[in-house]
């Protein structure tokens, strides 16, 4: 490709403004000394002058309001959504620390507390122990479960009717 | 790069934040979107679906980085999805009507200093309009991006996810095939 050829290429673009300032110079320096592309470069003005000078078409102010309700009622689920996140986590966290402390608490209680560093300690009484212990905690977490559940079916309830 | 505050304010959950970004870029990102469906119900939807996307995004938006380009992106994507959706053919083929519908915009005089050059001027705009709107989608979003929305190769090469060469050639396609248009419907005129 002649050198002619290559900067015909870049006319176009030099009209939309969108050369590399050595591509700029290099074009400006060709088209000086050929008429050919001094001309084509003027016929590429008119079309890039007429299409910055496009009307720009704008959105309805009902468009807008509707589009920013929306917005804000996405943004404020969200932030709702996270703040449920964090109270769940916070939750749980809470729960693990109480299950965990309340095994000796349990077994101070029940008159076992240590039996299981206990030399004759036996794992028939492990295994009961631990059976008590275990429905304990699931009964705990069951209703927290279901009241968790709960509290969704009823926030999901409200922002249907909002 | 400048962090927008608005931006940064928008992650932290802020309302007003929100209206103001939708404020700003309204013009813009509207005018885009119809540039790319070409049908007013269309953009208004999608307009909508792309402020909603953002409010879904915005915490994996790095506020570093060119708000702009992002947010043209989100919308490109539904546009995309959108067309390929409702009418597959309409990513590649040129309109087959003349199409153009008048808007309040289209009227609004410009600076034109004497009645006929008022004229001409609004003929002028009416016919590089169906021109364009006449062209493939993606030479009007490229024709869109960098003539009325301003944005640097870069910028046009970030939304519409090519390398900068190909945006830059795709620039340069989309300004010969409008030429062509406009040669071909208005032989003999001023575009020649």
């Amino acid at each position: 490709m002649s050198e002619h050829d290559r900067i015909r290429e870049l006319l176009a673009l030099a009209a939309a403004n969108a050369l590399t300032a050595a591509e700029e110079k290099q074009v400006a320096e060709h088209v000086r000394s050929c008429i050919a592309c001094s001309n084509e470069l003027e016929a590429w003005q008119p079309i890039a002058n007429e299409l910055r000078r496009l009307p720009t078409p704008q959105p309805s102010s009902w468009l807008v309001q509707a589009t920013l309700a929306r917005a804000e009622a996405k943004l404020t689920e969200q932030a709702e959504h996270d703040w449920n996140r964090r109270v769940m986590i916070a939750v749980v966290a809470f729960a693990w620390l109480l299950t965990i402390a309340s095994w000796p608490v349990f077994h101070s209680v029940s008159g076992r507390f240590g039996s299981l560093l206990e030399p004759q300690f036996s794992p028939t009484q492990f295994g009961q122990t631990w059976i008590s212990f275990a429905a304990f905690t699931a009964l705990g977490w069951l209703a927290g479960g279901v009241a968790a559940v709960m509290l969704a079916i009823r926030q999901r309830g409200e922002r249907r009717l909002a | 790069m400048a962090v927008d505050a608005d931006v940064v304010r928008l992650r932290r959950g802020d309302l007003n934040a929100l209206s103001e970004l939708i404020t700003r870029y309204q013009n813009r990102l509207y005018r885009y979107l119809l540039r790319i469906v070409r049908q007013p119900a269309e953009a208004e939807d999608l307009f909508q679906q792309t402020w909603l996307r953002v409010v879904e995004k915005i915490r994996s938006f790095d506020a570093s980085r060119n708000f702009d380009a992002w947010l043209f992106t989100l919308a490109r994507n539904l546009a995309i999805d959108h067309l390929r959706r409702i009418r597959p053919q309409s990513l590649d083929e040129p309109l087959a009507n003349s199409w153009h519908s008048e808007t309040v915009a289209d009227r609004i005089p410009c600076k034109d200093h004497t009645p006929l050059d008022h004229a001409l001027a609004a003929e002028r705009r009416t016919e590089i309009s169906e021109a364009m709107a006449g062209l493939p989608m993606m030479y009007r979003e490229v024709l869109s991006l960098r003539f009325e929305d301003e944005m640097k190769i870069e910028e046009i090469a970030q939304v519409t996810a090519v390398p900068v060469s190909t945006a830059k050639s795709r620039l340069r396609r989309s300004l010969e095939q409008l030429r062509y248009a406009l040669e071909a419907r208005y032989p003999g005129g001023t575009w020649q």
